[in-house]
């Protein structure tokens, strides 16, 4: 079905083949009528022929476009090339009677098809040759996307290839490219530049409250600290995530489950992991973000997580159960968006920056992952991690 | 007594982080930026450099460079900018360990200390030690000590736990030397982190999972009983 598909497709090859066969046809017709219409009339003609033959001079429509006419009956009516009185002389009959209705169907075949042909291989060229400066395009603003990404030079058009409107469109597209990379840069700079100003005073700060150990105060506010350098961190994440491509390779997912819950029950915290080892496709330093985001979740809101790694098809499924109070059916598409918290989440114990679910459902997605949540029937919340599998 | 150098353009983080490290015994100088850094590192011998890598004057990581091919003092940068990437360039431009701000004072505090048990006795000089390399393989297997992770001879990256890391991080510079399970307690000591027998064997075990090592005969790292635990291999670079 999708060859069907795919062969269906508009192409500027099949507009221009439509468009050739469209007008010579047409303009075969056209003319043709024209002339057998003058032929029909009594007036005109080499010998000035009786009027009663203008029908058999119709009939011959019936074989159009096929031109030039075949050679017509002695007695039948002169073919249109013979009304400018300086082509061949009239060809004998080629078979008696049939001359009458054209050329024999081979023959007509052969003539239709060699048309096709040429027509054929005259859009081929002509759509070769007229698309190719939007090859180009397509090709330069593909490229552009990845050099974004990678921070390198924009690809340039050349300004003095093709026809007027050709050039004009690459130097649209050039001046639209650097454009961007210089927005593209200003806004890493201006990233870099918050977080920096913003790191360096809490830092000081910090330092200040080392003199104040013992103020129940300056605890809070070291935690207050704390709060805002990993909101700044997740700020920081967001854009890095749009901005670096790391090379995807395959990683055993069971390892890393493993790896990050033993980390956190160094630190006290309570996980088990199950399954088996499972081997994923994947972009390993954004799939750590990822289950670190998604473990840091569970931790936050139900305390205690399970973890599971399974083969299913050929998807690599990661499920991380909580005990937690779960999430309102409502609002399960609504926490991957950036800022967005759960209502009863909305202080400052379980608070959270709002933008984790968002930046491990946007760095899944960017390695061909799936993300989902869904609420578990026991009580908690289930976060579903589909990879591709390697 | 520990000298300390700390390189920071903000003078308030200067002063507050010449306080606080002075209440652990350290003797503090501080340079505000790159030329004063060059300066006092000339004029006197330091057992640590606290760096900032942002000076006014000069990229943190090439006065990083300069530091460990000059006087070959181990470097702790500081950074507010806390990329993924820098602190990988930052590693690999010769630092000793890497800290992002805004820090807990007392984690500086224990890097300094891990930095000047890593580099040898302190107060003396690091000397000719090479700068450990990124990548270390053995069996087919190649360690990458930045990322953290293990690369199976198949190609497949295979994450490291803090504990695994400091383990392995142990057995790849003492290969073919038996390693008692107080050594292994003292090599991966860290901050925050209780190492004990138990967590040294639950260490080795997960380790010896993760390297297809089977528990019952291993071969990359056995068991001796009753002294400890052997790396069995030859590491390369």
């Amino acid at each position: 079905m999708n060859w069907l598909k795919r062969s269906w497709r508009d192409t500027l090859f099949k507009r221009l083949f439509v468009l050739l066969w469209v007008t010579l046809v047409g303009s075969h017709f056209l003319a043709f009528s024209l002339v057998m219409s003058q032929i029909g009339r009594p007036d005109v003609g080499r010998d000035g022929g009786p009027a009663r033959e203008a029908p058999s001079a119709w009939s011959r429509l019936l074989i159009f476009p096929s031109l030039p006419p075949m050679g017509g009956r002695a007695d039948g009516p002169p073919p249109p090339r013979e009304l400018a009185g300086d082509g061949p002389p009239p060809q004998p009959p080629p078979q008696g009677g049939r001359a009458e209705r054209g050329l024999p169907g081979w023959l007509l075949a052969l003539d239709y098809g060699v048309r096709m042909l040429i027509i054929a291989l005259a859009a081929w060229l002509g759509a070769a040759w007229l698309s190719r400066p939007m090859r180009r395009l397509s090709v330069a603003a593909h490229g552009l996307g990845e050099a974004l990404q990678r921070d390198a030079a924009p690809p340039r058009l050349d300004e003095s290839l093709g026809t007027v409107e050709v050039r004009e469109a690459a130097q649209v597209f050039n001046q639209m490219a650097s454009q961007l990379q210089e927005q593209f840069k200003a806004r890493g700079l201006l990233v870099a530049a918050i977080s920096h100003d913003l790191r360096t005073p809490l830092t000081r700060m910090r330092l200040r409250l080392e003199t104040l150990d013992h103020e129940p105060a300056a605890q809070r506010c070291v935690a207050d600290i704390h709060e805002m350098d990993a909101l700044i961190e997740s700020v920081l994440q967001v854009f890095r995530g749009a901005h670096a491509s790391e090379a995807p390779v395959s990683m055993d997912v069971l390892a890393l489950a493993q790896s990050l819950t033993d980390d956190l029950v160094e630190q006290g915290h309570s996980l088990t992991v199950q399954g088996e080892p499972a081997l994923a496709r994947v972009q390993p330093t954004a799939l750590r973000r990822v289950l670190g985001n998604l473990l840091g979740n569970a931790l936050r809101y139900g305390e205690r997580a399970e973890v599971t790694v399974a083969l299913q098809g050929d998807r690599v499924l990661l499920s991380i159960d909580d005990r937690g109070p779960g999430i309102p059916e409502a609002q399960l598409e609504s926490v991957f968006q950036p800022f967005f918290r759960v209502e009863s989440s909305r202080n400052r114990a379980t608070g959270g920056s709002g933008l984790g679910l968002y930046i491990a459902s946007d760095l899944t997605l960017r390695q061909g992952g799936e993300l989902r949540l869904s609420n578990r029937p026991e009580g908690g919340l289930r976060a579903e991690l589909r990879l591709r599998r390697a | 007594m520990i000298r300390c150098l700390v390189v920071d353009d903000d003078s308030e983080i200067r002063q507050g982080l010449q306080a606080f490290l002075e209440r652990f015994a350290m003797q503090v100088s501080v340079a505000a930026d790159g030329r004063q850094m060059r300066q006092l590192l000339g004029a006197s011998a330091f057992d640590v450099v606290v760096l900032d890598i942002m000076l006014p004057d000069a990229s943190g990581l090439d006065l990083c460079r300069w530091i460990a091919q000059q006087h070959a003092t181990p470097v702790i940068m500081l950074t507010a900018q806390g990329d993924p990437g820098s602190r990988i360039v930052g590693l690999e431009m010769g630092a000793d360990d890497y800290l992002g701000k805004p820090f807990e004072p007392r984690e500086l505090v224990a890097r300094i200390n891990a930095v000047l048990r890593r580099a040898g006795k302190v107060g003396a000089p690091r000397g000719a030690a090479p700068q450990p390399s990124r990548q270390l393989r053995f069996e087919g297997w190649a360690f990458d000590r930045l990322l953290r992770q293990l690369i199976s001879p198949q190609q497949v990256v295979v994450a490291l736990s803090g504990a695994e890391f400091r383990l392995l991080s142990a057995f790849v510079e003492r290969p073919g030397r038996v390693l008692s399970r107080d050594q292994l307690i003292e090599l991966t000591r860290a901050p925050g982190v209780e190492v004990n027998d138990r967590s040294v064997d639950l260490a080795v075990s997960r380790l010896r999972q993760k390297l297809g090592d089977s528990p019952r005969e291993p071969r990359l790292i056995r068991t001796l009983r009753g002294e400890g635990y052997l790396f069995d291999v030859k590491v390369s670079t």
